[in-house]
């Protein structure tokens, strides 16, 4: 069946449609694009820098389709005049899922693709970081149609869009220390300026970057609101005209100040978890062990592991399973995660996601379709979730049996851990607190568990203060 | 009150209420060319000097060629 991808509205020149496999794994992707982004792309598949992009990895696969072909047919008579391929990607990240230094890989990638298309001729229309998806660590291009033919004098179009998208949030987060992710999910269009401006107090506007590409974008436009609102008529300024010797310095400039960010990562609960977790070396083999077990077995094509911390479990899973989507809270540990398998990967086959388990992200954008929601695009077929239930129980006060019918709707095996109240780490979270969440016990645990999956194995780790289970649903 | 007094109230109340995104009429980012047109000429200044330069500094002491530095994705 052929289905328009709800987020492909924006550009008129192309629409995405995802066909599913016949054998209900995975998705096919086409896109119907107009007659000149189709004689575009004839153009640029001859480019080689475009060649080399794609032997790189750097662009998504692609190729156009016959119009014999069938979905390609279907697509043709929706009144589009061309259908390109896609090769489809693992699964569809968002930028407000990435951690620091995913967002700066995917910007780096950005300024590259754009330096190599304009030193032949081409530009990026769009900046966006819809546009980049990730395949384990490693950046990948799929907005094919956003190469267009630069004309002369044209400026860096989406110069704008690229510093509200990238270039803020990371400054934002290199600079001032704040979390840029929930920013990023409520701007779906990137931090604007005037609203970055604002963040930007007192000796914080000297650190680099801010003065030029926040505080004077700002500054400019609010002087252009304020001299042509009400009545008094927009100035055309479409016929400015840039040398591209001043955009390619520019772009030249950016990439160098991209590369001049960097956080530090600290010491939180999770980003140390190899140092710190409270297991003993036997206790702590005993758990991969169970772990390893399943994975082998199961050899899954898609495995979640949430409350991921730095990944230790996601990297025994990453050796059996195809993919592995690797999502914790801690900005820290994920970043963690990734810049180690960035360098230590055998597979690269470990995605990892910064998500708050207890509020993943929603759908949202236009009509709540443009951005899917977490769970509607993760199709798992295995989900390892260890030492987690206490925090979603205890911490962000989620009762079990939701908690348990969230995972259930994944319709999965599951390897999940109880940690019982005399943990010392659950005694540690119910300190100080008034609530003592009586309901929370082994023996209801594994009834609401019991009463939507069949536990087919079990084991005591620490001496019966923790216990892990692997599971089918019923 | 008096007039100067006034104008500072105003200034300030005017700074707490004046919304920071709105949907106005004029496209925000039709000021992206002033912006880009001035730090494009302050860039292929700093662009020009520092090749000049990094090539002075490979000829006397060696080493990558900046360009190729720039181009990379990581560092």
């Amino acid at each position: 069946m052929i289905n328009a991808i709800s987020g492909s509205f924006r550009d008129p020149s192309s629409r995405v449609y995802a066909v599913d496999a016949p054998d209900k794994k995975g998705r096919a992707i086409y896109r119907g694009v107009d007659s000149e982004t189709f004689e575009n792309f004839q153009k640029l598949q001859a480019e080689p820098f475009y060649k080399q992009l794609e032997n790189e990895n750097r662009v998504v696969k692609t190729t156009l389709c016959a119009p014999a072909d069938p979905v390609a047919k279907e697509i043709l008579e929706a009144g589009w005049a061309g259908v390109m391929r896609h090769e489809p990607v693992s699964l569809v990240s968002y930028s407000y899922e990435w951690s620091f230094a995913m967002l700066r890989r995917a910007a780096l990638l950005h300024l590259r693709i754009l330096t190599d298309a304009l030193e032949a001729g081409w530009t990026v229309k769009d900046s966006t970081p819809y546009n980049i998806q990730f395949e384990g660590t490693a950046p990948v291009f799929i907005d094919i149609p956003s190469f267009v033919p630069w004309q002369e004098g044209e400026p860096w179009v989406a110069y704008r869009q690229f510093c509200c998208c990238f270039l803020t949030p990371l400054m934002m987060r290199s600079h001032l220390g704040i979390n840029h992710l929930p920013l990023l999910r409520s701007y779906l269009d990137g931090i604007p300026p005037v609203e970055a401006a604002n963040y930007f107090r007192g000796f914080s506007r000297f650190k680099r970057g801010v003065a030029s590409h926040i505080m004077l974008p700002a500054r400019v436009e609010r002087r252009i609101e304020a001299r042509e609102r009400d009545a008094v008529p927009a100035q055309d300024r479409s016929q400015r005209k840039v040398s591209r010797k001043y955009v390619l310095a520019l772009v030249e400039s950016v990439t160098r100040l991209v590369k001049s960010l960097s956080v530090n990562i600290e010491h939180t609960d999770w980003s140390e978890y190899d140092k710190t977790h409270t297991y003993d070396d036997d206790e702590f083999q005993a758990k991969k062990g169970f772990v390893q077990e399943f994975v082998q077995e199961k050899k899954p094509s898609c495995l979640m592991d949430i409350g991921c911390n730095t990944g230790t479990f996601s990297k025994i899973a990453a050796e059996h399973a195809d993919l592995v989507i690797a999502a914790d809270g801690d900005h820290d540990a994920v970043q963690k995660l990734f810049m180690h398998e960035s360098t230590h990967s055998a597979h690269n086959n470990i995605l990892p996601l910064v998500l708050d388990l207890s509020n993943v992200s929603p759908n949202q954008g236009w009509a709540g379709k443009e951005r899917s929601s977490f769970d509607s695009r993760a199709n798992p077929d295995a989900i390892l979730v260890l030492a987690l239930v206490h925090h979603i129980r205890i911490s962000a006060n989620i009762p079990m049996a939701l908690f348990l019918d969230w995972l259930r709707s994944f319709n999965c095996d599951i390897v999940i851990e109880f940690v019982d109240r005399n943990d010392e780490m659950v005694v540690k979270l119910l300190q100080n607190k008034t609530e003592q969440y009586l309901d929370y016990s082994r023996e209801s645990f594994e009834r609401e568990l019991q009463e939507r999956f069949k536990v087919r194995a079990s084991k005591e780790l620490k001496g019966g203060k923790r216990v892990i289970y692997h599971t089918e649903p019923l | 009150m008096n007039n100067r007094k006034k104008l500072t109230l105003l200034v300030i109340v005017a700074s707490i209420v004046h919304p920071s995104v709105a949907l106005a009429y004029v496209d925000p980012g039709s000021g992206s060319v002033i912006v880009t047109t001035i730090l494009g000429f302050f860039a292929a200044i700093a662009y020009t000097f520092r090749k000049y330069f990094y090539k002075l500094k490979r000829k006397m002491f060696g080493g990558k060629s900046d360009e190729e530095d720039s181009r990379a994705l990581d560092d």
